[in-house]
């Protein structure tokens, strides 16, 4: 299959080159675009390297923070000050495949391929994280939960691209994951906790599964404290485990997601809020 | 030490299999059964013909008309009625590129009146196979064996400790995929191949073909890994036969997934162990095997005859009684992987006795040592014991596990377990020694597949044989037109029994030298001109020594070799199969500690350490490599590696994201320790080493597992899911 790779040097020559073909596909470190196009599951012959726009850079904003969509996860992962103000962040971004894949992959990428089971997207979710786009009609901002629609589905209009994310000053947060092999594997089950500032409870989001990474509203209500005690953190977790839909799959059983959840929501709470390990 | 062929492989300047091109090339493709079983009802090339850039596609069709000897009734090369496995090839196509070859492949439309596949031994058997299951057609090999009487052991015994445990299949994962080109002109049949098994891959395509084996000549080239996954035809029939309908070369190389679908792994098995115990002696053992051989097993009964003794293991046990099944299913064929199917019975062995310790309130290690092989004792075969290692390794753990105990923290367990291994030198080769006056040839068919044993450890061998610098041995290789027979390298034996033979063939080197010198003896020494003969008659050149043909032709000629030296087993005890002796006797024990998340069921290895029985080491580095490699190698069989089949046989995760090898992240500090002075069948006393690092790292894990937990896991690998159900196991 011949593939031609158009590497524009600007915002609008990238979405004009998105629209020249009707299979035109952004690509940024390509680490999960390039396996999906070897394997005949994303058919495309026009590539578009978004490599040239201006949009790899991590930065504190008046607002709070700010991450391009092109920036590599190594280089997020290191950026002053992040780890400080948002520890979930960084600790699902460090979880990431390896640090040399991390060299390539992008938080635009990871957003955009939308995986069920990313690891960004949970953490992402529970900080009610704001996604900026840009397209044909002009730049937008819109919630991440409202974007993504489900597996590999983020709702984008057509030439429309990722341009970062935009993150509060800080939050109290934690991932915690779980995986057969710690590096280069996929997590059987996420559970990113955060609490925003001005939210009056812990948010909770899951990744692992179905049919995307999500928020559990249910398990949240208990979880109104800055420090749940032991009680309150047994109830979110044992609401977690069973509110969501788990899959049986080659990587994990339901019955095994679910006690993951429940491990998983402890141990992040645990650490994000000071509070007791039931 | 540098290796030699370091320089090389890192400037990427070495020619791998996939590397390999010719004028005028095609390259080929492999059309796949789309079924796991059934009948074949038709195979339509013409959408495959049809494809711009295909020169050739051939199925059984063609085949009755261009090479009908290729349709044997033992070994067809395509299926002619009944489809095996998914992804059988059941055609293959050639064109002028890759990408068209493989879209002709697709475009081929095969017609499968499908049935249900046999996905699981445990499908066709799940209970044990009763009386005349071994004429079962689903039973590709039977063993049985045994010597004492068990029953009357069982009867009497005070305690009968019995378990059951289940084994995963796991795949080779050489970096290089699978790889040859293919050349038919003036009758001979060329395939350079990248292999461990040049004159193997010549015989069995040879039967394949249904062609005379002089016809075939395969050479070899840089072998990109084979762990046991390059020893046998695999390509080369299929890249000769396209060879010959396109009149042009072609290349057969597979991706990556195909190299997970169609290569020949080693597959699952279910594994019965019943000992009978009186006080702290065992005194019985009964061994049930059933072993999951794919659609076939090549080497008929090698992993069930061979691989049995490991669940016996190096021990006095008493009465024994031995009884494996190889069982059919809808998969790929069975092949060997680094000690082929030897970790996972030494898996359960191990952990059967270090359970069955606890049960009795003994000291694992310290039972082992009560039962452990010395020299003279005899296997259940009847075969008399060498030197073994067993002993010493084992006290050698033991102090080491004593000085880790006080550290070992919380939440943490210390494992160790013994695995054997004999050195495979019953597969025989040859050499030739061709001297002149400048340097000493060393001529012979094998390729470097990586563990350094063909490149390094062939010219140390001659090098200690001869006395000269390795600078000046020259390996030379070449293919099986003009090199020395051999078997191949795999089974621990390269280094062993062509050592063997270099040091026969030096034998007969200087023996001439020394007639001609004016008697003996003489060795070979570097002088100031060349290579000199020294002796009581003085200092000579070697030049001098040779005739005129010698000093203009090719130099001095000898041949060594070696075809193995095993005491016979005790015929009388084999009631079916073949049985194989032991030509040594090589211990290999693992000490590790683990980390046991008690909620995810996680574990991680936090420190390990190895004890190597080696014989005599003739290159530390090597050996020193071959152990780290094992134990890397053997960490991924004990905690992430295993082939997932779905109910109707696929293979759910034909990819090196859901195949997980260790990464370097895995991997914890590991001491070696490697313990000379219990000879084995290698050249100097030394012993294979490529495989016995490898043995007991799955099964040290999981009684470290135990030991950290007080639940014993008893299916391989302990993946964090199948811990946890154990420690939540009421």
């Amino acid at each position: 299959m011949p593939l031609t790779l158009e590497r524009p040097d600007g915002v609008d020559a990238a979405i004009a080159a998105l629209l020249s073909a009707p299979d035109a596909v952004p690509i940024a470190g390509g680490t999960d675009l390039l396996l999906d196009l070897e394997a005949g599951r994303v058919r495309s012959e026009h590539l578009v390297s978004l490599a040239g726009l201006p949009w790899a850079r991590v930065e504190r904003t008046g607002e709070g923070w700010s991450i391009g969509s092109t920036a590599p996860l190594r280089r997020v992962e290191r950026s002053e000050g992040l780890a400080a103000d948002h520890p979930g962040f960084v600790e699902a971004v460090r979880s990431v495949g390896s640090a040399a894949l991390r060299h390539r992959a992008t938080l635009g990428g990871n957003l955009g391929r939308a995986s069920p089971a990313s690891d960004l997207l949970p953490i992402l979710l529970a900080l009610d994280a704001d996604v900026t786009l840009v397209g044909p009609a002009g730049p937008r901002r819109a919630k991440l939960d409202e974007l993504l629609r489900g597996s590999r589905d983020l709702a984008l209009g057509r030439g429309e691209l990722i341009e970062g994310v935009a993150l509060p000053p800080r939050a109290p947060s934690a991932y915690a994951w779980q995986r057969v092999r710690p590096a280069n594997d996929i997590s059987q089950v996420g559970v990113a906790i955060a609490r925003p500032p001005g939210a009056d409870r812990w948010a909770v989001a899951l990744g692992g599964v179905l049919p995307r990474p999500c928020r559990v509203p249910a398990a949240e209500e208990a979880l109104t404290a800055p420090t749940p005690s032991e009680e309150e953190v047994r109830r979110a977790a044992r609401i977690a485990s069973t509110a969501a839909r788990f899959a049986s799959d080659r990587r994990a059983t339901a019955e095994y997601r679910r006690r993951l959840v429940d491990v998983l929501l402890r141990r992040a709470l645990a650490r994000a809020s000071g509070g007791a390990r039931p | 030490m540098t290796r030699p062929d370091a320089a090389g492989k890192l400037r990427g300047a070495v020619t791998f299999g996939t590397d390999l091109e010719r004028p005028g090339m095609l390259w080929g493709a492999l059309v796949p059964s789309p079924a796991a079983a059934g009948r074949l009802r038709a195979v339509d090339l013409g959408p495959a013909r049809r494809t711009p850039g295909v020169v050739a596609a051939i199925g059984a069709e063609e085949l009755r008309q261009l090479l009908p000897s290729a349709l044997g009734r033992e070994r067809p090369l395509f299926p002619v009625e009944e489809v095996a496995y998914r992804g059988q090839p059941v055609a293959a196509v050639a064109a002028s590129t890759r990408a068209a070859a493989r879209a002709a492949a697709r475009a081929a439309r095969v017609t499968i009146e499908e049935r249900r596949p046999v996905a699981d031994v445990e499908d066709r058997y799940p209970e044990w196979p009763g009386p005349g299951a071994a004429s079962d057609p689903g039973v590709i090999a039977h063993v049985r064996a045994g010597h004492g009487n068990v029953a009357s052991a069982f009867a009497r015994a005070t305690l009968v400790h019995s378990e059951t445990y289940r084994t995963s299949g796991v795949c080779q994962v050489a970096l290089e995929p699978h790889a040859c080109v293919a050349e038919v002109s003036d009758g001979v049949w060329r395939v350079t191949s990248s292999t461990q098994t040049p004159f193997g891959v010549r015989d069995d395509t040879a039967e394949i073909l249904g062609l005379p084996a002089e016809t075939i000549v395969v050479d070899g080239t840089w072998v990109g890994g084979g762990f046991g996954g390059k020893g046998a035809a695999f390509l080369e029939p299929y890249a000769l036969a396209l060879a010959r309908a396109s009149g042009r070369p072609v290349e057969l190389a597979l991706s990556y997934r195909e190299e997970f679908r169609l290569g020949r792994s080693t597959l699952a098995a279910v594994i019965r162990l019943d000992t009978a115990v009186i006080d702290r002696t065992i005194v019985g053992r009964r061994v049930r095997l059933l072993l999951d051989t794919g659609s076939s097993l090549p080497g008929r009964d090698f992993a069930t005859g061979y691989s049995i003794g490991f669940l016996v293991g190096p021990y006095r046990c008493g009465a024994v009684e031995v009884e494996g099944f190889g069982v059919r299913t809808n998969k790929p064929p069975f092949g060997p992987h680094r000690a082929p199917f030897a970790p996972q019975c030494v898996f359960a062995l191990e952990s059967h006795l270090d359970g069955l310790a606890r049960r009795l309130g003994v000291d694992p290690l310290e039972f082992r040592l009560a039962h452990v092989w010395r020299e003279g004792d005899e296997t259940f075969l009847g075969q008399k014991v060498g030197p073994f290692g067993g002993e010493r390794a084992l006290r050698a753990a033991a102090e080491r596990a004593r000085a880790w105990r006080p550290s070992v923290a919380e939440g943490h367990g210390l494992g160790a377990a013994l695995g054997f291994w004999s050195t495979g030198t019953g597969a025989g080769g040859e050499v030739r020694l061709r001297l002149d006056g400048r340097a000493l040839r060393l001529e012979q068919v094998e390729r470097e597949i990586g563990s350094g044993s063909v490149i390094a450890g062939l010219t140390a061998v001659a090098a200690r044989a001869t006395g000269l610098p390795a600078r000046l041995v020259r390996l030379v290789a070449s293919d099986t037109a003009t090199a020395p027979v051999d078997s191949g390298v795999f089974g621990s034996r390269t280094v062993a029994a062509l050592g063997r033979a270099i040091v026969q063939a030096n034998e007969k080197l200087l023996a001439t030298l020394a007639r001609r010198a004016g008697g003996g003896p003489v060795r070979l020494e570097e002088g100031a001109d060349g290579i000199d003969v020294v002796g009581p008659a003085g200092r000579r050149p070697v030049a001098e020594l040779l005739t005129p043909e010698e000093r203009d032709g090719g130099g001095l000629v000898a041949e060594g070799r070696h075809y193995g030296n095993a005491p016979p087993i005790d015929p009388s005890r084999v009631e079916d199969g073949t049985f194989y002796p032991y030509t040594d006797f090589t211990a290999s024990v693992d000490l590790a500690e683990v980390e046991v998340d008690p909620e995810t069921g996680s574990v991680r290895v936090v420190r390990a350490a190895a004890f190597q029985d080696v014989g005599a080491v003739i290159s530390e580095p090597l050996v020193r490599a071959q152990v780290e490699g094992g134990f890397v190698m053997g960490l991924g069989e004990a905690l992430t590696e295993e082939t997932l089949w779905s109910p109707d046989a696929t293979l759910l995760n034909p990819s090196l994201l859901d195949y997980r090898i260790p990464t370097l992240l895995d991997v914890p500090p590991l001491e070696i320790t490697l313990l000379e002075g219990a000879p084995g069948a290698g050249p100097f006393g030394a012993k294979g080493v490529g495989e016995p690092p490898i043995l007991a790292v799955p099964a040290a894990v999981a009684n470290a597992v135990a030991d950290a937990t007080g639940r014993r896991v008893r299916d391989l690998p302990l993946t964090p899911e199948r811990v946890s159900r154990a420690l939540i196991r009421p």
